[in-house]
C-alpha cells in the first residue's frame, strides 16, 4: 500500500532540520561498544568530524556523520560496528549498543 | 458559434483565449510560433488578460510555465521537437509536481539531420514523462482538445500535451466552429490551487528518499492511469455541450464486422477515414482506430475493439530505434495474452514524407499481402 503523501511533493520548513540529518540517505551508522579504550584514533580518521569525546565517552553526531565506516575500520580495539539504518519497520531510527 | 478558417495554431490559440489563460511562457520554434504570434496579439488587442512570459530558451519556457502554474495560474506554453527535447528536464518535473500545464506540440522531426517536417518522434520522445498526451486529427480537434485538457488536466492534477503535426495541421487552414465564451466558462470553470501559498510555506521538490520517492511515482502513475476515465468523461460533456465528442481516448470508425483493423494517431487518422470509406464501398470488412490518448494508453479499451480483428496494422508515424514504432510496440504489448491476432507495424511519414489517402490504401493492401510474414515492423515509402 502505497504511502499517503501530499500531491505536490513538499515538505514543510524545518522538516530536514528535525529528523535526525542524513536518516535520507545514509545506509549506516557507527555504533561505539564497550571494548573503547577512548585511544582516540576514530576521531583522527573521521573525514566529517562527527565522532568527538564527551563525559569520558566516545560519542557518535549523528546529524554530522554520512555513514562511511572509516570509523569501523581503522578502530584498533574492532569496538566500533555499523549498523544499517532501514531495518524492518522502515523509517524508524535504531540505535543499538554494540557488544 | 462561428464557423472561421483557422490554422492548427491558430486553433490552439483561440483555445488558450477561451481557456482565459493568465500565463504564456513561450520561446519561438518552428512550426510552432504562429499560436505564440495570434496569442501576443490576443493580449496587445486587450482580448486577452494574460502575462505573455518572454524567455531565453525552452527549457526556460517550460520552467516559467511551472513555476506559474505552482503560484496558481492556468497556464500554457507551446514547442515541438528541439525545444521539446531541450525542455525535458523541466517536462518531468512538471509532471512530478503535479502542475497542470497544457502545452501545445507541433510535432516536428528531431535531429541530426535537422528536419522542419512534421512526424511524432518529438513527443513519443517524451512518452514516459508522465504527462498526459493526446493527438488530434484536424484542427478543430485542435481547439476542442486544448479546451479538453485543461479540464482534465486540472481534474487529476497533471500537466498535458495537445498534438498536432507541424504545417499538416499547424499551417493549414480549415473550418474551425469558434465555441461562444460563456459556454466555454460553464465548461471551464476555474478552481485556483496555489501551491506556492505564502501563508502556508512548503519546501517544494525537495531531496526525497528511498522512504518516500516510490511511493510519490506510485501516485503519479495512479493519477495518470485515472486521466483515462477523466478524457472520457470531458470528451463526453464537451459533446452534450458543443455537439462533438471527439470519443474520448480512444474512437472506433466502421468497425462492426471489421476484420482488417488500421490503427492510427493524429493528422493519419483523418486520411484513413477516407481509405475506409472507400474500402468499405467496395465491400471489404475494414475498420478504424483512432488513438487519441497515447499517454494514458486505453488498453482495455483497445482489447475490446479488437477482440474480433483477424489482421491489425499500425501507422507509426515514428520510430524507437532499434524497437519499432511506439504505437506498435504499445499495442502489442496490450494485445499480448489476450488476443493472437497478428500486428502489421508500418513506420512512415518520417520527417514530412507525404502521407495520404493513396499512401494509407496501399500500406492496407501490402499488409493483407504480408500478413503471414513474422516481421516486428516495416518501413513503408523508402
Amino acid at each position: 500500500m502505497a504511502k499517503n503523501l501530499p500531491v505536490v511533493p513538499s515538505a514543510k520548513p524545518g522538516t530536514m532540520a528535525e529528523a535526525p540529518s542524513g536518516i535520507a540517505w545514509r545506509e549506516q551508522h557507527p555504533v561505539i561498544g564497550t571494548g573503547c579504550n577512548q585511544c582516540l584514533v576514530c576521531t583522527l580518521y573521521c573525514p566529517e568530524g562527527a565522532l568527538k569525546l564527551e563525559a569520558g565517552k566516545v560519542t557518535v553526531v549523528l546529524n554530522l556523520c554520512n555513514g562511511c565506516g572509516t570509523c569501523a575500520v581503522e578502530c584498533p580495539q574492532k569496538a566500533i560496528v555499523m549498523e544499517p539504518e532501514f531495518r524492518g519497520d522502515r523509517g524508524v531510527f535504531p540505535l543499538k549498543e554494540a557488544k | 458559434m462561428s464557423i472561421s478558417l483557422l490554422t492548427g495554431s491558430e486553433a490552439a490559440a483561440y483555445a488558450a483565449k477561451l481557456a482565459r489563460i493568465e500565463v504564456l511562457s513561450y520561446y519561438p520554434i518552428t512550426p510552432a510560433f504562429p499560436a505564440m504570434e495570434r496569442i501576443s496579439k490576443f493580449i496587445e488587442d486587450g482580448e486577452m488578460n494574460t502575462r505573455f512570459v518572454r524567455v531565453e530558451c525552452d527549457h526556460s519556457a517550460l520552467a516559467a510555465a511551472l513555476g506559474a502554474s505552482l503560484a496558481g495560474s492556468r497556464t500554457f506554453t507551446v514547442t515541438n521537437s528541439q525545444g521539446l527535447l531541450y525542455m525535458t528536464e523541466v517536462v518531468y518535473h512538471t509532471a512530478g509536481l503535479r502542475q497542470p500545464v497544457v502545452m501545445a506540440v507541433a510535432n516536428r522531426a528531431l535531429s541530426a539531420p535537422h528536419s522542419r517536417f512534421p512526424e511524432h518522434g518529438d513527443a513519443i520522445s517524451q512518452d514516459a514523462s508522465g504527462w498526459i498526451q493526446l493527438f488530434c486529427e484536424n484542427n478543430q480537434e485542435v481547439l476542442d482538445t486544448t479546451l479538453q485538457a485543461f479540464k482534465v488536466a486540472e481534474a487529476c492534477r497533471l500537466p498535458a500535451m495537445v498534438n498536432y503535426e507541424g504545417y499538416i495541421q499547424s499551417h493549414t487552414q480549415e473550418e474551425v466552429d469558434v465555441p461562444d465564451q460563456v459556454k466555454v466558462d460553464a465548461f471551464l470553470p476555474f478552481t485556483r490551487i496555489a501551491a506556492l501559498d505564502i501563508n502556508n510555506p512548503m519546501g517544494l521538490n525537495t531531496v526525497t528518499s528511498p522512504e518516500f520517492y516510490m511511493d510519490y511515482k506510485y501516485r503519479q502513475n495512479e493519477a495518470l492511469e485515472q486521466a483515462l476515465s477523466f478524457i472520457d468523461s470531458a470528451s463526453a460533456e464537451y459533446g452534450s455541450l458543443f455537439g462533438r465528442n471527439w470519443a474520448g481516448a480512444v474512437e472506433g470508425y466502421k468497425m462492426e464486422d471489421a476484420e482488417h483493423v488500421l490503427v492510427a494517431m493524429g493528422s493519419s487518422v483523418s486520411d484513413a477515414r477516407i481509405v475506409i470509406d472507400a474500402l468499405r464501398a467496395e465491400g471489404k470488412k475494414v475498420g478504424l482506430i483512432k488513438v487519441r490518448s497515447f499517454r494514458p494508453f486505453p488498453a482495455e479499451a483497445l482489447r475490446s475493439l479488437l477482440g474480433k480483428a483477424s489482421l491489425v496494422t499500425v501507422l507509426d508515424k515514428n520510430i524507437v530505434f532499434g524497437s519499432g514504432g511506439a504505437l506498435g510496440n504499445e499495442l502489442k504489448a496490450t494485445l499480448y495474452g489476450y488476443s493472437s491476432v497478428p500486428v502489421k507495424n508500418v513506420i512512415l511519414g518520417l520527417g514530412g514524407r507525404d502521407v495520404g489517402p493513396a499512401e494509407i490504401r496501399q500500406v492496407v493492401g501490402l499488409a493483407e499481402e504480408r500478413a503471414k510474414q513474422d516481421t516486428a515492423y516495416e518501413w513503408f515509402g523508402l
